[in-house]
């Protein structure tokens, strides 16, 4: 019963978002296509924070990574970004194999600082290599196909969205996730059971940061124009505090949340710089009544409701 | 032609450990037979926990040699020595807090490949586990929300799902009253005799453990200073002296 629901639940939000582009203008199909970005980013954030623990600041950076691979494949080599996407997604697992095998040894605060200098360092190159990222002025990429179309980009983003959910829902279903989780609880008993936590950390590493590449790279190709913004702190926290406020370590928080935020922060652009004093005012008064987000939020009233019935019947 | 010598089921030979200037464990040596119990016992502080963590390699020993069933294994890492069949429980309990009893028991199946290939077995085979230890109507709750002596009862169901040859138990009776000090006993008979699990066993509740064990080690500053049966260990002159310090004679 409860199993059915939430299948239709999940097929009625797949079809709206599929009629989207007959009953949005140009402008919010726009924040559709960014929303969706967003889904993919907060949820393989998730994956790596949410499920082992790993608070990674270089998650905006390898979206970065992805996207100027792709861009710069398909410039120069004359590749299909559809092609040159997986390839950025590639070099993007690579890095994080780098990356992930030094923050190895390194837990909490000090895999953040090793990260979050990994993101800065990204940013400064992209900066500054005017002669081939073109630096601030944005590198300058093909669309997704001969001719431009949002709709055409919205429908390759959303089928994307919903492959890459369906192999985030499959791993953290699969014995690799429950892996994931016992090193995220605790290490040494992890290891003392037989889980080769180096691999199970680094694989986590791997998985989140080809999807960000993948991620960035359908980003870049879709605005047909990439700059260093993509790897910039407000990008990184903007898809922490969208992970934060729908549920870490939830399936379907970093969803929620990255909608939400992506939606609200259109309505709230008019105010300008004050838009990031307003997440933040969210972000606190969630972590201060709902520490596990707005689908924490949505679980405890849901239990509350089920409880009085069992108790009333 | 070579003489083959009977090899030793569980070998420590010299081992040592320092930390910085502090040496937790200085050159200890002895075996374990197959389906054996033995007891290490020593005052507080006399290193038994840290004997512990180098057999089962979360510290590196500093000297000497570890074998199991004839492979050394002072070198191998956490997991390797687990998959090889040595598991253990800690003191101080450390439950998947977030994940339920179920799941808990899954890691250990996971982390040594077992039951791979069929989920519904593996859950089944993990509530028996559960069952075993008196968990049988906790299997979906939350291992954080346990009291103390379910968590303890969770830790061995944990490490009995890895299979192991050779148990670590460390202080599984501490805050148990004397019935479930009962139940306990014969669960851990229950390991030896019928799983044929070879048992090391640190415990501070004597009584109960001079019942069970074949044989006390007994640890003091880090050096093993009395090994035999238990009436001979509880009269020996140096364990007295370690446990309540010199006579005046």
């Amino acid at each position: 019963m409860r199993q059915n629901f939430r299948w239709i639940v999940v097929l009625g939000c797949i079809a709206v978002f599929a009629a989207f582009p007959f009953l949005l203008g140009e402008y919010w199909l726009h924040t559709a296509i960014l929303s969706l970005f967003y889904v993919m980013m907060a949820s393989s954030w998730n994956l790596l924070a949410g499920y082992t623990g790993q608070v990674s600041f270089a998650h905006a950076a390898f979206a970065a990574v992805g996207a100027y691979a792709s861009g710069l494949s398909a410039l120069y080599w004359h590749l299909p970004p559809l092609l040159t996407a997986l390839f950025g997604a590639g070099i993007a697992a690579l890095l994080g194999l780098a990356l992930g095998a030094l923050c190895i040894r390194m837990g909490g605060i000090y895999l953040s600082l090793t990260t979050l200098a990994f993101s800065e360092i990204l940013r400064i190159i992209l900066d500054n290599e005017y002669e081939i990222t073109r630096g601030t002025m944005g590198l300058q990429v093909p669309f997704f196909f001969p001719t431009y179309s949002k709709v055409s980009a919205f429908y390759l983003m959303f089928v994307v969205t919903i492959g890459m959910l369906s192999l985030i829902f499959w791993l953290i279903h699969s014995d690799l996730g429950t892996s994931f989780r016992a090193v995220q609880n605790d290490e040494t008993a992890a290891a003392s059971l037989g889980i080769n936590i180096v691999r199970v950390r680094i694989v986590a590493f791997v998985v989140s940061s080809a999807l960000a590449g993948l991620a960035g790279a359908l980003y870049g190709h879709y605005h047909q124009l990439i700059t260093p913004e993509i790897a910039s702190l407000n990008t990184m926290f903007l898809i922490l505090a969208m992970t934060v406020i729908g549920g870490l370590g939830t399936f379907s928080g970093p969803i929620v949340g990255a909608l939400f935020l992506e939606v609200l922060s259109e309505y709230i652009r008019v105010y300008g710089e004050f838009h990031v004093l307003i997440f933040g005012l969210i972000a606190l008064v969630i972590a201060r009544f709902a520490p596990v987000g707005l689908i924490g939020l949505w679980r405890r009233t849901s239990l509350a409701k089920q409880s009085s019935k069992t108790i009333a019947g | 032609m070579r003489k083959i010598v009977p090899m030793a089921f569980f070998q420590v030979t010299n081992v040592t450990k320092h930390f910085g200037g502090l040496t937790a464990v200085h050159d200890v040596s002895f075996e374990l037979k197959e389906k054996e119990i033995v007891g290490l016992i020593g005052p507080n502080g006399a290193g038994k926990t840290t004997l512990f963590n180098l057999i089962a390699g979360a510290f590196r020993c500093s000297e000497g040699r570890i074998q199991f069933e004839g492979r050394q294994i002072q070198q191998l890492k956490s997991y390797q020595i687990c998959r090889l069949g040595i598991a253990r429980t800690f003191q101080i309990v450390r439950p998947f807090a977030e994940m339920t009893c179920l799941e808990n028991v899954l890691v250990a199946f996971i982390g040594n490949n077992r039951y791979a290939g069929n989920l519904s077995k593996r859950k089944n085979e993990a509530a028996r586990l559960l069952e075993f230890v008196g968990l049988a109507r906790m299997l979906e709750q939350s291992a954080g929300n346990l009291n103390l002596i379910d968590k303890k009862r969770l830790e061995i169901a944990r490490a009995l799902a890895t299979r192991p040859r050779l148990i670590l138990l460390d202080e599984v009776l501490g805050g148990l009253n004397s019935g479930e000090i009962a139940e306990a006993l014969s669960l851990i008979h229950t390991i030896r005799d019928e799983w044929g699990v070879s048992i090391l066993w640190i415990e501070h509740v004597m009584g109960a453990l001079m019942k069970v064990v074949e044989r006390v080690l007994v640890l003091d500053n880090g050096r093993l200073i009395c090994e035999g049966p238990p009436d001979e260990v509880v009269a020996d002159r140096c364990v007295i002296e370690a446990y309540l310090g010199e006579s005046d004679d």
